[in-house]
């Protein structure tokens, strides 16, 4: 005897709605996405009514000349720390970043620096120096553990005369 | 083999029926991923205007940014809040530090943005700086002098997130 068997019709899904939703969505919400995530970063100024500061032997007042040519790291009262020399592709940053890690090492209470940029900076290298004054970044594994330095930047005018 | 005639039919049906059945699933799939990271992404509320001609300096900083006033400078105008208040071709020509639209556009806000607590007075005084990479640090000197003068003395800069080791 014949059996009868029902053939079964694969079951189907109706979803071509929400492919349509999909399709519109999709592009709509790439062309709105933001990829780029922007910061700011805080300058200290000084305050109005500071009067004249009074100036300690052991007390680190770091500041860093941007020189056409050359990173100057000092100190307000012992005078050049060191000088560090362009790379190929603008300022050394990574070495100036090296140098300021260790005087923090040396004063450790310090939080304060001053950037002096000259009148043809860019902003660009004003704001690449100020990064390695104000923190370091080291890989631990998939993060980035981040090492506060001197974080109130204030930033001036380079002195004309180069000091040596 | 003589079949019933339902089982002629059953045969029929499944011999004329066209299989242009698309398989979807995985486009779908890519899809909804896309969506959900899309929607995510973008319910972040965008403080900054973003400008073409403007390009943002990188930066490791953390600091989000708030919502005060912004001063736009490009590499052809001074821009505060979206509208021009002066070109930099002669503000850098101009002698002095002292940007006089500038100064006179950013007092007109102060007294436009009354305070109603003490405690945000501090937050009335600030200022976002949104510098091209490209600018010189005597034009960016002056903007701030500026705004120093018309009593915005808490000054921000603007700058592109980057993750980087140094």
């Amino acid at each position: 005897m014949a059996v009868r068997r029902l053939r079964k019709q694969p079951a189907s899904l109706e979803v071509t709605a929400f492919i349509n939703l999909i399709v519109v969505l999709v592009p709509f919400l790439l062309s709105t996405a933001v990829f780029t995530r922007l910061s700011v970063l805080e300058l200290s100024l000084p305050a109005q009514s500071s009067g004249v500061e009074q100036l300690k032997v052991d007390d680190l007042k770091l500041e860093v000349v941007i020189r056409p040519d050359a990173l100057e790291v000092g100190d307000r009262i012992g005078g050049l720390i060191q000088r560090i020399p362009n790379g190929a592709a603008g300022p050394d940053t990574k070495a100036l970043a090296a140098l300021v890690l260790a005087l923090k090492q040396r004063f450790p209470d310090t939080r304060s620096a001053t950037v002096l940029a000259s009148p043809e900076t860019p902003y660009d290298v004003l704001v690449q120096v100020m990064d390695a004054v104000r923190a370091t970044y080291r890989a631990a594994g998939a993060e980035l553990v981040h090492t506060e330095l001197f974080p109130d930047i204030s930033i001036g005018d380079a002195p004309v005369a180069q000091r040596r | 083999m003589k079949l019933t005639p339902l089982q002629k039919r059953a045969e029929r049906r499944a011999r004329n029926q066209s299989h242009v059945d698309m398989n979807l699933v995985a486009l779908i799939d890519i899809f909804t991923i896309l969506i959900f990271f899309l929607l995510s992404s973008a319910t972040g509320v965008e403080i900054l205007p973003s400008h073409k001609a403007v390009k943002l300096p990188y930066s490791t900083a953390e600091a989000a940014p708030h919502e005060t006033v912004v001063v736009t400078v490009s590499a052809e105008d001074i821009l505060v809040d979206g509208r021009v208040v002066a070109t930099v071709d002669e503000v850098m020509a101009a002698e002095g530090d002292l940007i006089a639209p500038l100064q006179a556009e950013l007092e007109r806000l102060r007294t436009q943005r009354k305070v109603i607590r003490e405690e945000n007075e501090a937050a009335s005084r600030a200022v976002t700086v949104m510098g091209d990479r490209q600018i010189p640090y005597r034009l960016l000197r002056k903007v701030m002098y500026t705004a120093a003068r018309a009593d915005f003395t808490d000054v921000s800069f603007a700058v592109i997130r980057k993750y980087e080791a140094s």
